[in-house]
């Protein structure tokens, strides 16, 4: 087998057993890795109704037939699981290098199963495997942890907010890579799951070494052309965006009331640039170089979902603060982005603005779950439902929304709506078409055409993320080229097509998953504020008659009925057996 | 000011110079420039289809512009262009691929006496190269041609560049006409 290792480690902590099994290239190439191959194992191992922070509950790590390649931005690998903030299936990615990792070891991922009976930590050298005690890590924070575990190798770990439930806990590799958002650090830690070590020294076998050669070329050069990726994320990261959706008036700001924050230019990449000397912190085998941190502090520069959230929503100009609201996040494993918004929603509820003493304060409890914070580590719909306004949550599914107001960009409305995780941006990145006009611009005020094309980004997103390669590499590179690289590794033929075909596949896998979780087509929809409210911009609220006619279309172009059930016909096409 | 840019992009689609996915034009106000951004239809520019970009310090706004902004900048900086047209017209190209030589000479009478000559320029796009070529030709001619690529000319307003791309695109099809026949007749 050429790409895959064909094989994964499954891990039973209850009964502190592990072995290794194989995998099939048929069923690999089905599903391809990453993303698709946790979805899979989950669907069908997890039992729909169980809590997702009990022993009943699956994690999957799992790489990609990319991954551990030199193809650029192959260093990532994604994390699966039911999700203790959604209740819907989780998928998270992250880069760093611990995902080539895990492919050097000699497997393509772990699934773990069960609880250990004390804290524990998996220890992966090559070809082995095993589960050892934890107790001297449990406590601390994620920086400790990966300090005290790298000298046997690449780490993954849970600081003290996976450990204590909160429910957008973080698992965080290599120190500030983060599987984010769901809160799947809080799966690893009700399974007494402290942390993952992993070394390995195999190369990842490639089939035909003159054709990758040329593909690897070809995706090079387009990703050096393209001013987006070799100039924009790589002069400021993604704090490239706050003075481009500042001036496009979708930033959030004050929990989404309004659409432009005053001092974004105080918070903006510009600003970083200007204050603090960088450093670029790549991932594994990535030209791009989004990732800094500065100059001999180990601080990193916060990403722009973080500004957006910490900065504009919470109405906090300083920059320092954000950085240090970032880093205690990173501390303590906790997601960036629903930590922000939380904060923002406990802040319009109760009416006072914030003080950059304050936020860190609350960052800080809901890391510790002590007062205040115990309430806000359900996260924003349980806190806002449990104080009565849950109009107040900006949340989609349980998942608070990311840093792009979407009464400005109709397309991304329609991608939060129908997002299998919940309100995310990168389910289907429809900033790349709206805002930076990538591969196409296409007005982003109208919900016109956006239906099709949603879907068919949500296709192949999730085939990207289950090669992996990074979201950020697609604005300059299209399925043709990860089709053709992913060829050369494998010697199986695949081409576009059959690329997206596999993302639709994983798609309604998720979807399959989520319906039995009792989620259904009322649950694809926008917080009431979006349709009520114009953001302080006249005219700008979304028609609800729009929403819904625009949600219909996108049922059809999935095969789904208008329930958004998808038909047995189209399982049938895609090879879903539900 | 994106109300000029609009009229002369209709213009210039609607005459056959460019298809509306290609080229791009700008209009410098004190140091600031006013630019197509990058994926937009120049017959359907409208004031969320430009961007405005300092003239001296690229920001995080030169990553939605038109990826030759970096050539218009330039020109602004070197000349005293206060607009530029780039299209991609298509005896342009023809002739900056035929010619053996970099510079152009029109054979009809009104272009000889409008341009005198087209400078032939070298570079990809976006590329620093071009965008120094590009400066160096405008500094004393009306318009050039980036070879296998396309017509860029500046003016004072939008409509002295536009009919300078017209121009430049009249002489290319003539000079290809009458090469054509001449050859023809031997
Ligand atoms: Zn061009």
């Amino acid at each position: 087998m050429f790409g895959w290792n064909g094989k994964i480690a499954n891990v039973y902590l209850t009964e502190k057993k592990t072995e290794i099994v194989p995998l099939s290239e048929k069923f690999l190439s089905k599903y391809l890795g990453g993303r698709g191959l946790g979805v899979k194992f989950v669907y069908d191992l997890v039992k729909p109704g169980i809590d997702p922070l009990s022993w009943e509950n699956i994690l999957v790590f799992a790489t990609g037939p990319l991954t551990g390649t030199t193809c650029p931005t192959s260093g990532r690998y994604a994390a699966v699981s039911k999700s203790p903030l959604t209740g819907s299936i989780f998928d998270s990615n992250s880069g760093g290098s611990f995902g080539p990792e895990l492919k050097f070891a000699g497997i393509d991922g772990l699934a773990i199963y069960g609880k250990a009976e004390q804290p524990v930590y998996i220890e992966i050298g090559n070809g082995k495997i095993s589960i050892k005690d934890a107790k001297h890590l449990w406590g601390k924070n994620t920086r400790e942890v990966t300090r005290e575990l790298s000298k046997l190798g690449r780490v993954a770990c849970i600081g003290k907010a996976g450990e204590k439930g909160v429910r957008f806990a973080n698992i965080m590799n290599d120190y500030t890579h983060t599987c984010g958002r769901g809160g799947l650090g809080a799966v690893m830690g009700s399974k007494n799951l402290k942390a993952i070590v992993v070394k390995g020294d195999r190369k990842v076998s490639i089939s035909d070494r003159e054709r990758y050669k040329k593909y690897f070329q070809d995706i090079t050069r387009l990703l050096v052309a393209s001013p987006v990726s070799s100039k924009g994320l790589s002069e400021y990261g993604t704090a490239v965006l706050v003075n481009l959706t500042n001036y496009m008036r979708i930033l959030p700001t004050g929990n989404f009331r309004f659409s432009r924050f005053d001092f974004a230019e105080e918070i903006s990449g510009e600003k970083i640039n200007s204050v603090f000397p960088i450093k670029k912190t790549p991932c594994y085998a990535c030209p791009i170089a989004c990732k800094r941190e500065v100059r001999n502090t180990e601080m990193e520069v916060p990403e722009y979902e973080t500004i957006s959230m910490f900065g504009s929503s919470c109405r906090i100009s300083n920059i320092q603060t954000i950085m240090k609201a970032n880093r205690l996040c990173n501390e303590y494993g906790i997601d960036t982005i629903t930590a922000g918004s939380t904060i923002a929603c406990h802040s319009e509820l109760n009416g006072e603005e914030l003080t950059d003493k304050k936020l860190l304060e609350l960052v800080e409890l809901i890391g510790e779950k002590e007062g205040i914070g115990e309430e806000l580590s359900q996260g924003s719909m349980r806190f806002a439902r449990a104080n009565k306004r849950p109009d107040k949550s900006m949340q989609v599914k349980g998942l608070e929304l990311p840093g792009y107001d979407p009464r400005g960009v109709l397309g991304l409305a329609l991608g939060y709506a129908t997002s299998n995780r919940g309100g995310c941006h990168l389910r289907a990145y429809m900033i790349g078409p709206e805002i930076f006009g990538k591969p196409k611009l296409v007005n982003r005020l109208t919900f016109s055409g956006k239906s099709g094309l949603v879907q068919v980004i949500q296709n192949l997103f999730s085939a990207v993320d289950s090669l992996v390669v990074c979201k950020f590499a697609l604005f300059s590179v299209g399925e043709e080229e990860w089709a053709n690289i992913l060829s050369a590794v494998t010697g199986i033929e695949f081409v576009s097509e059959s690329l997206l075909e596999i993302g639709e596949r994983i798609w309604n896998t998720e979807r399959l998953f989520n319906l039995k979780e009792k989620f259904s087509n009322k649950d694809d929809t926008l917080p009431e504020r979006f349709f009520r409210e114009d953001g302080g911009v006249a005219g700008r609220n979304i028609k609800k008659e729009e929403f819904l006619e625009s949600l219909l279309e996108y049922y059809r172009f999935r095969g789904w009925n208008r329930k958004g059930v998808p038909t047995k016909e189209k399982l049938a096409r895609l090879n879903i057996l539900n | 000011m994106w109300r000029e840019i609009s009229k002369f992009g209709k213009k210039m689609v609607q005459c056959g110079l460019t298809h509306s996915h290609f080229g791009n034009i700008s209009v410098r106000v004190g140091n600031r420039l006013i630019i197509t951004r990058s994926g937009s239809m120049l017959d359907e520019i409208d004031e969320n289809m430009v961007v405005e970009l300092d003239l001296d310090k690229p920001s995080s706004f030169d990553t939605i512009a038109s990826s030759e902004a970096i050539v218009h900048r330039h020109i602004y900086k070197e000349t005293s262009a206060l607009a530029i047209i780039h299209a991609h017209s298509p005896f342009a190209i023809v002739q900056s691929m035929v010619s053996s030589t970099n510079l152009l000479i029109p054979t009809d009478c009104e272009s000889k006496y409008f341009l005198h000559e087209i400078p032939i320029i070298t570079g990809g796009v976006g590329s620093k190269e071009l965008a120094k070529n590009a400066a160096h030709a405008l500094k004393d001619h009306k318009g050039a041609i980036i070879k296998e690529h396309g017509p860029i000319a500046m003016g004072k307003i939008v409509e002295e560049a536009f009919v300078t791309i017209c121009s430049i695109e009249h002489a290319c099809q003539v000079k290809y006409f009458t090469d054509i026949l001449l050859q023809r007749k031997r």
